[in-house]
């Protein structure tokens, strides 16, 4: 390959910017709207899968199980080709958004479980023992403590998160990934126009890899 | 203030706690002691529910311990003081102290704080309020642990083997702690292992093993003319050192 032509295919995907900057919008917002919606529901059913009631625990370990088992992009096909045949019409964006909060708050849910049960017994008797009702030693003692202890895990999985919100471009979506499909039909250069697409995400995970490697340092 | 009538527990097959028989006056200091496993942390653990029990019954303060209903209001009048002190590790000492006045009492917050403060001085940890767990000895934790339960103003205190964790040079220090509060009339049920105390300040001493109650004598009595076989067993394997 010529650096002339090499030159020539960077200056086109340069001026495809509109195409990367949408494809990377649309990342970056299922991305957070899978790391605040997936947070908020995994820790709500972490509080369940922890919980001493057996059953309440069983079943949300079972619904977990089922989406931690299966391929996200399986899942995303679900809600989007699925849903409408029992007459929940979504569009792209929508079916994307539940598939990826719904796989984040089920690995995120295990994660807090596990830091609930790791805070030590002890901790519970005293908060009991001074009269805390259970929300309030849940609220007060247990989760700030369980919170502490599992950061390094939650910012991976929003890591994984980010990643993962590619397989949307499975249904069409104009997220960063299919934003370097489009690209790659114009400028033939699959190497340098996923390079591009690699170095977007890269973009958005960096930070919060910085974010974790800073946090567990005590 | 405190009565246990027949009361049995059993873990599985195993009877922990056998027909204990047992009343606790207000302002009375009783010392619970006896051989590991034998049943005297299970039996001041029934004291604040953290322990079921199967059969029998508990009144503490006017209340059944067996109704869950009670249970909170009535921990709310009992301080438990732990053996691994279970500080709260993400709060400061103050704040430990103040977290059950303010969000179980409903103290507005300065008040719990200046309550809080004064107990921490008495005692010793005026200069510790922003220290959290980790940077205070054993023997500083254990007396934030009782400034804690105190500060919620209660009318009985549970020690769990208070001393037991802490390393020589620091029981005195926490043991000052409990003698000043039971000298102030606090109601008291003490398990321990030091004989030092219990001579000091305790109204009886209780003398458990294999979930019953061996024993009961007033301090004097029970060094000097232990009736029971296994007491004077027990007595000489830890006073002859």
């Amino acid at each position: 390959m010529t650096m002339d032509l090499l030159l020539d295919q960077v200056r086109g995907i340069v001026q495809y910017y509109p195409v990367i900057l949408k494809g990377l919008g649309v990342t970056l917002a299922l991305s957070f709207i899978g790391i605040v919606a997936g947070t908020t529901i995994g820790f709500l059913l972490g509080i369940g899968r922890a919980s001493s009631n057996k059953w309440l625990a069983f079943v949300v370990g079972a619904y977990t199980d089922i989406f931690r088992g299966t391929p996200v992009l399986v899942q995303v096909f679900v809600v989007f080709f699925i849903l409408p045949e029992i007459g929940v019409e979504l569009d792209a964006f929508t079916a994307g958004a539940i598939a990826l909060t719904n796989i984040a708050a089920c690995f995120i849910s295990e994660i807090v479980a596990s830091g609930i049960r790791a805070v030590p017994v002890g901790q519970i008797e005293a908060a009991a023992s001074a009269g805390l009702t259970r929300l309030q030693q849940l609220w007060l003692v247990v989760l700030p403590q369980a919170t502490r202890m599992i950061v390094p895990s939650l910012v991976g999985q929003f890591v994984l998160l980010v990643k993962d919100s590619s397989v949307v471009s499975a249904i069409g979506l104009l997220d960063l990934t299919r934003s370097g499909w489009v690209i790659v039909q114009n400028i033939p250069n699959g190497l340098l126009v996923f390079s591009v697409v690699g170095v977007g995400y890269f973009l958005i995970c960096y930070p919060l890899l910085h974010l974790s490697r800073r946090m567990e340092k005590p | 203030m405190i009565k246990f009538t027949a009361l049995n527990k059993w873990y599985g097959a195993h009877h922990v706690l056998q027909d204990i028989n047992l009343a606790v006056a207000k302002g009375e200091v009783v010392v619970v002691c006896g051989p590991s496993g034998s049943g005297k942390s299970t039996l001041i653990r029934c004291v604040n529910g953290l322990e079921k029990f199967q059969s029998g019954s508990l009144i503490v303060d006017s209340m059944s311990v067996a109704n869950g209903a009670n249970l909170r209001p009535l921990r709310m009048e009992l301080g438990f003081v732990f053996q691994q002190f279970n500080l709260y590790p993400h709060k400061t000492a103050l704040e430990n102290v103040t977290l059950a006045p303010i969000h179980v009492r409903k103290l507005p917050p300065k008040e719990a704080v200046s309550r809080g403060k004064a107990l921490l001085e008495k005692v010793g940890l005026g200069d510790k309020f922003n220290a959290y767990p980790q940077q205070l000895s054993g023997g500083q934790q254990q007396r934030v642990a009782i400034a804690r339960s105190l500060c919620m103003q209660p009318k009985i205190m549970l020690f769990d083997e208070p001393t037991s964790a802490l390393d020589p040079e620091m029981i005195n220090e926490v043991l000052d702690v409990m003698v000043a509060l039971a000298k102030d009339g606090m109601t008291m049920i003490v398990v321990t292992h030091e004989m030092g105390f219990a001579r000091k300040v305790a109204g009886r001493v209780v003398f458990m093993d294999k979930g019953a109650i061996v024993e009961v004598a007033e301090p004097e009595a029970f060094f000097t003319a232990p009736e029971n076989e296994r007491t004077r067993e027990f007595l000489g394997k830890i006073l002859h050192h």
